[in-house]
């Protein structure tokens, strides 16, 4: 019988969906002769009780097969301990708490329970990219909100990129289902103010929204600035999804677990897709973190506890790479928070008309500086929707969360460049 | 649910919060007998995952992969699958299946086979569209295809009696042909196979896989072939692979799992194999939700899959020495219920067993109009009174057949031989109490 090719299309959920900055920009970057400044991945070592504990733990027979879908016995146990201490609040751990395969995985669990066909979702520009293709995917409408520079002032910060208030109300209507809050802001690098969160929080409950509040990079904070949880604000608690990940807390990336944390009411559903997409989380790299957390919860008073100790050797990390930057004669956006650096790009006046690609500059810009300087870094545009992006077309983005040899290579070539466009 | 009908003037919150796609997928029998069997049970013979650990060989792989200079695996990998595994696994299947495999484009590595499965109705099912599912069948499926929005169609295997004097085998268990060519229509988007089948154990033959294979090539649809059992076949059965068969390998999409080859079932590492047209809407759907697998258990589980490509088909392989050591206990459970009157169903694969505990009935009085499978009670009768924990077979049948076979339980066998004992102990004296006057 004559083999017939399998006529039928990928459903309508994904269309469109398939394209993604990651896929296109860590092939290009693999080449290991590359300063790699670009994927949000440490080259620095996890500490090293993080890497001991997984060693025991996988020594130990029944931690190799399946542990309680929901979340690990004592890593949630230990997340509601560390997190109980945060938020000054009960959390129950098999009620309130999910663990995820990553943060994304926590986004997704949270985008496929809470959203669907009619809803609309409020983000904030520039954004993780994925926010968009998950609202998409649940069947969503994204309502984009960028974050506008409004100093005048010399000097650059994250905190100098805010949101308009009146322009943010007007994003609210009755189709509103949630807003996704990200701070520390991946790749702006901000922190929200409490102010500033106060703005989100009348509005959530003015419109009776939800918030999904992306709080990865929540201890690497910098001197002055202070993580506040949106989720602890009056009336904010009961429409909260907060999520976390070990992967940005323990330098991690690729154990892949996250959580979400917020009232049984809304984890509940939250589990509900959890149950029906993958089931459980690995076991041993649970029980792990667990035991990592449980080190750190015991020192949370003490300055060598690792959520504070990575935080200050990220921000000499920051202060390094700005000044490596501004050395070159850029003017990068100093972040309050996070791993990330953007800088605007334009100033070094690279011409790439020649480039017939019809992609953004950005993107040619960080294609063009890999295979002639041999650097990466992540295109800003690539974090905006439609109408933005031309906006942010002339920055893009450096990962510090790099050993210093990664960060000297750099610097060799940031100094060159400078030698050779004088 | 109640939904109200309010006008948009009411709060919003009036609604459900949760999304339509949640309805009806809430419920999960996992939840309820894994804690039953966490609170009551003395051997737990329930959920299917071994009580003896992986084999030295992949323990040592993922303890090699810490100690690596290069701490670099605590990082991301690749998202579709860590090279060193997906090549592995192209080369190990290729050989399998005749046929050259590309590591990027054929393969894709998924957090255990549960979510490849998740990512095969999302990527393919939608409203409008049937998926036949074979009963009994493991319990996912239906809600996955409703999440998906799309319309469960259920086939059942149905019993012959076996010839005098023998026990039943899984191979009695058998699709009506006839029946399997009505459940195909132009809605129909994609089968779901089960080989070796959970929870029966059944392994479906050649001559069934080409009906099967015939009818999804003529209504033009979709194998999803979950065959994470493929390596736990008895009696020197052989395992097929549909999509080897003529005009499936561009329809099918073959699912895998390390926890149940390597007896790793905490690592979910799972994995899918098939044509790039195919693959590449799965990869849409992982990168747009979970993006990435645990580095450290895929770099363990390629050493693993490495060792087994040089010792193929050797006695020192992990996938000869397994269903050998399976088979045992197979054979330990089976003598057990039988020599108390359950009457087990040999597995012809997997690691699981069900049987008939007709003659049991007496322990567990009927009740009249209740909701609940009998079967289901009879489980959690017998956990709390006996310590013996198992999962009744109502679990993997739809809403409306639970109560077609309402005698049975499934065991797995993938015990330590001590259980084994524990449990023959346990059903000797329930036996004994039963005869007592």
């Amino acid at each position: 019988s004559q083999t017939m090719t399998f006529r039928h299309k990928n459903t309508r959920r994904i269309e469109g969906l398939d394209s993604n900055v990651w896929v296109e920009f860590t092939k290009v970057a693999a080449d290991p002769s590359i300063v790699n400044l670009g994927q949000g991945l440490p080259d620095i070592s996890p500490p090293s009780y993080v890497k001991e504990e997984l060693a025991k733990a996988a020594a130990v027979d029944r931690l190799n097969q399946y542990t309680r879908g929901f979340g690990h016995p004592s890593l949630v146990k230990a997340l509601s301990q560390v997190y109980e201490r945060v938020c000054g609040r009960k959390i129950d751990p098999l009620t309130d708490i999910l663990v995820t395969v990553g943060a994304y995985g926590s986004l997704f669990s949270t985008v496929q329970a809470l959203i669907e066909e009619g809803d609309e979702v409020i983000i904030i520009e520039p954004f993780y990219d994925c926010y968009e293709p998950m609202v998409k995917m649940a069947g969503a409408k994204p309502v984009f909100i960028p974050l506008r520079y409004k100093n005048d002032g010399s000097s650059v910060s994250s905190a100098d990129w805010v949101l308009d208030p009146a322009e943010l109300a007007n994003k609210f209507n009755s189709k509103t289902k949630a807003i996704i809050l990200n701070t520390p802001h991946n790749p702006m690098g901000k922190v929200f103010t409490r102010e500033e969160l106060q703005v989100i929080a009348d509005l959530c409950i003015k419109h009776d929204t939800l918030c999904i509040s992306d709080e990865v990079y929540e201890w690497m904070v910098y001197k002055g600035r202070k993580h506040i949880k949106i989720a602890t604000l009056p009336g904010m608690w009961e429409r909260t999804i907060t999520i976390g990940s070990a992967g940005k807390t323990y330098s991690v990336t690729g154990w892949k677990l996250g959580w979400s944390i917020g009232p049984q009411n809304l984890i509940k559903h939250l589990q509900v897709v959890h149950q029906n997409t993958l089931y459980t989380c690995p076991t041993p790299l649970q029980e792990a973190l667990a035991q990592a957390f449980w080190i750190d919860y015991k020192r949370m008073d003490d300055p060598e506890c690792y959520f504070y100790s990575l935080s200050r050797e990220l921000e000499s990390k920051r202060d390094r790479m700005a000044q490596l930057l501004q050395e070159a004669g850029l003017k990068p956006v100093i972040p309050d928070g996070g791993y990330f650096m953007i800088v605007d790009v334009s100033t070094l006046n690279v011409d790439l008309s020649d480039i017939d690609e019809k992609q953004p500059y950005d993107y040619k810009f960080v294609k063009w500086m890999i295979t002639s300087k041999k650097l990466s870094a992540i295109p800003l545009s690539a974090f905006c929707g439609p109408e933005t992006k031309r906006q942010f077309e002339k920055y893009i983005r450096f990962c510090f969360i790099k050993k210093d040899s990664t960060l000297d290579a750099a610097e060799v070539i940031l100094k060159n460049w400078n030698k050779q466009t004088a | 649910q109640t939904h109200f009908l309010f006008l948009s003037l009411q709060a919003k919150m009036s609604r459900p919060v949760q999304a339509q796609r949640l309805e009806g997928v809430d419920k999960n029998i996992w939840v309820e007998f894994v804690k039953l069997a966490a609170t009551y049970s003395k051997v737990n013979l329930g959920q299917g995952f071994p009580d003896f650990p992986p084999p030295d060989f992949l323990k040592e792989a993922f303890v090699r992969a810490l100690r690596e200079e290069n701490h670099m695996l605590h990082q991301y990998t690749r998202g579709f699958g860590h090279p060193p595994l997906v090549k592995i696994l192209a080369q190990y299947f290729g050989k399998l299946l005749g046929r050259h495999l590309d590591p990027m484009t054929n393969v894709m590595v998924t957090v255990g086979a549960y979510q490849a499965l998740s990512c095969c109705f999302q990527a393919f099912v939608e409203e409008g569209n049937e998926v036949i599912i074979i009963e009994p069948f493991f319990d996912c499926y239906e809600p996955m295809v409703k999440m998906a929005g799309g319309t469960p169609v259920f086939v059942p295997l149905r019993p012959k009696a076996p010839k005098d004097g023998k026990l039943m085998s899984s191979a009695d268990w058998q699709l009506d042909l006839a029946e399997l060519a009505s459940k195909f229509s132009k809605r129909t988007k994609a089968i779901v196979l089960n080989s070796p089948n959970n929870p029966l154990g059944k392994v479906f033959s050649r001559g069934e896989l080409e009906l099967i294979a015939d009818l999804c090539v003529k209504h033009d649809v979709l194998c999803i072939s979950d065959e994470v059992y493929e390596w736990l076949v008895y009696d020197g059965k052989e395992h097929i692979r549909i999509a080897s068969l003529e005009g499936m390998w561009d329809r099918t999409v073959i699912i895998g799992s390390a926890g149940k080859t390597f007896s790793a079932t905490g690592w979910k590492v799972g994995w899918t194999v098939g044509p790039n047209q195919l693959l590449q809407h799965l990869r849409t759907v992982h990168q747009n939700s979970v993006y990435h697998c645990a580095t450290v258990a895929q770099e363990a589980v390629a050493q693993g899959f490495q060792r087994e490509l040089e010792l193929y088909g050797k006695p020192d392989s992990y996938f000869v020495q397994l269903p050998k050591m399976l088979q045992q206990k197979r054979d330990w459970l089976v003598q057990s219920l039988d020599a108390v009157g359950m009457k087990p169903i040999v597995p012809e694969g997997t690691y699981f067993l069900v049987a008939d505990i007709s003659e049991f009935k007496s322990d567990v009085p009927d009740v009249p109009n209740s909701d609940e499978p009998y079967d289901s009670r009879f489980a959690k009768w017998m956990v709390k009174n006996k310590g013996l924990a198992a999962i009744p077979l109502s679990a993997f049948y739809c809403e409306s057949h639970k109560n077609n076979y309402s005698h049975f339980i499934r065991f797995c066998f993938a015990k330590e031989e001590a259980t084994l004992k524990a449990a023959n102990d346990i059903l000797q004296k329930w036996k004994r109490e039963k005869n007592s006057p």
